[in-house]
């Protein structure tokens, strides 16, 4: 296998040290689970692995005033069994459900699924249409609040800087998120990476769509939000007949690619399809 | 490539070597701990034959550095059976017929084993979503679940 130095980190305090120490030689792995493939194609070479799998301070689900606050290192499996987010974000308790397998989901964090920041990462797209804010630390520059729209910047790539780790992701407690969803279309049931995925949060008053948002993950070279579908929704009453015609829009709002898995033109008609399913079924309709 | 010494827990044996920060646990399980129950199958994490319990949780041993698992507790198919008496899950792959080419058998065996420590009496749902991700190129699943769903029936007993 390709060479790498490795260390292990027990705390935060200790990761931000090397982290700074190591700058862009740095490499934070949790789980693994992407990084190992990375490993194994040469994308990761002569790097410092820093092991962060075992602080326990940063692996939590918690409610706090107005937010649900996770902790990066919390696992994909600790998310599906979180009663805090089967009521606060259902959108990614749905999205950890569909994740891989079980075996993997003990091993992947939330932290690292999103750090990796693959177009196809399932808890990308939920955290995008839940309105997340990622907050990142480092030892030179302490800690800053970035929200989930500026975070993913492109194929693997986020706005963390290389000495910073995820310190805390948190999600509004609020009514649309409380009735989030989130749907995934995979070539099969199990391992699958997404073609097309879809989560949505919506809340309705009186009928008529306070408020929307709704975001698609592996049609675009990060998550993205479905901005015309939205526009075309808020203030109207959420019925079959106008999600029907408000997801129409959505091929404006993301740029699919074809590749091994499927076509563009596939990608962008299932995004049509995704994004009706979603919104039905936080509608009951 | 630097190197470090770890030490874990082995079926219930304290182990401690020497290994390159690359070496992955199923290598060094396979090849230096001389205990071949775990198969390398993909290699990439998409096929679980060389699922492992860590601290009783499945995970496949060919997506985690050996140097991670410093300090933990690990389980092969090997370390399910006290002496010559099978573990209940092992018994029952054997009662059902559960097995073809066997290869993917021990991945199998213990994802089941982690399955029943957390639901003792899942449904046929339950297990074929937990069995997911073990990939049986025989297609032998329809005894595989049979052979689950008869140690649920045990333990609701």
């Amino acid at each position: 296998m390709k060479n790498f130095n490795y260390a292990n980190a027990a705390s935060v305090a200790e990761t931000l040290e090397i982290l700074q120490h190591e700058k862009e030689k740095a490499y934070l792995v949790a789980g693994a689970t992407s990084a190992l493939p990375f490993i194994r194609n040469g994308k990761i070479n002569n790097k410092t692995l820093i092991n962060i799998r075992n602080i326990e301070e940063l692996r939590y689900v918690r409610v706090a005033n107005k937010k649900v606050l996770i902790g990066p290192l919390t696992t994909l499996a600790d998310i599906e069994k979180s009663t805090i987010l089967q009521k606060y974000a259902p959108a990614l308790v749905e999205a950890a459900l569909n994740f891989a397998d079980p075996t993997i989901r003990n091993s992947a964090t939330i932290g690292g699924n999103i750090a990796s920041a693959s177009p196809a990462a399932d808890t990308a797209a939920p955290l995008l249409a839940l309105n997340a804010v990622v907050t990142a630390v480092s030892a030179a520059r302490g800690e800053r609040r970035i929200p989930i729209n500026e975070f993913f910047v492109g194929v693997n790539k986020t706005a963390l800087e290389c000495d910073e780790l995820i310190a805390m992701i948190e999600v509004p407690k609020e009514a649309a998120n409380r009735s989030s969803w989130f749907i995934k279309l995979g070539l099969r049931n199990a391992m699958a990476i997404s073609l097309v995925s879809v989560a949505a949060s919506v809340m309705v008053k009186a009928g008529k769509v306070q408020k929307v948002s709704i975001a698609l993950g592996s049609v675009a070279a990060t998550p993205v939000r479905a901005n015309s579908v939205e526009k075309a929704l808020l203030g109207t009453e959420f019925s079959a007949l106008n999600i029907e015609a408000a997801a129409q829009s959505v091929g404006g709002d993301i740029s699919p690619i074809t590749d091994v898995r499927a076509s563009r033109e596939y990608r962008q008609d299932m995004a049509v399809v995704l994004v009706k399913r979603a919104l039905k079924k936080i509608g009951n309709l | 490539m630097d190197k470090h010494e770890i030490e874990f827990t082995l079926n219930g044996k304290k182990r401690r070597l020497t290994i390159a920060a690359n070496e992955l646990l199923l290598n060094v399980i396979r090849d230096d701990m001389a205990l071949t129950g775990t198969k390398y199958g993909c290699g990439i994490g998409e096929c679980a034959a060389c699922t492992v319990l860590v601290e009783g949780q499945a995970m496949l041993a060919c997506m985690l550095l050996a140097v991670s698992v410093n300090g933990k507790n690990i389980t092969t198919v090997e370390g399910l059976s006290k002496g010559n008496e099978l573990a209940p899950i092992q018994q029952a792959f054997i009662d059902k017929g559960a097995i073809q080419c066997g290869f993917c058998t021990p991945g199998m065996v213990l994802t089941s084993h982690a399955l029943l420590t957390e639901n003792p009496s899942p449904t046929e749902d339950d297990i074929r979503d937990y069995l997911r991700g073990n990939h049986c190129r025989c297609t032998g699943y329809k005894a595989i679940v049979q052979a689950v769903q008869s140690c649920a029936k045990a333990n609701k007993q």
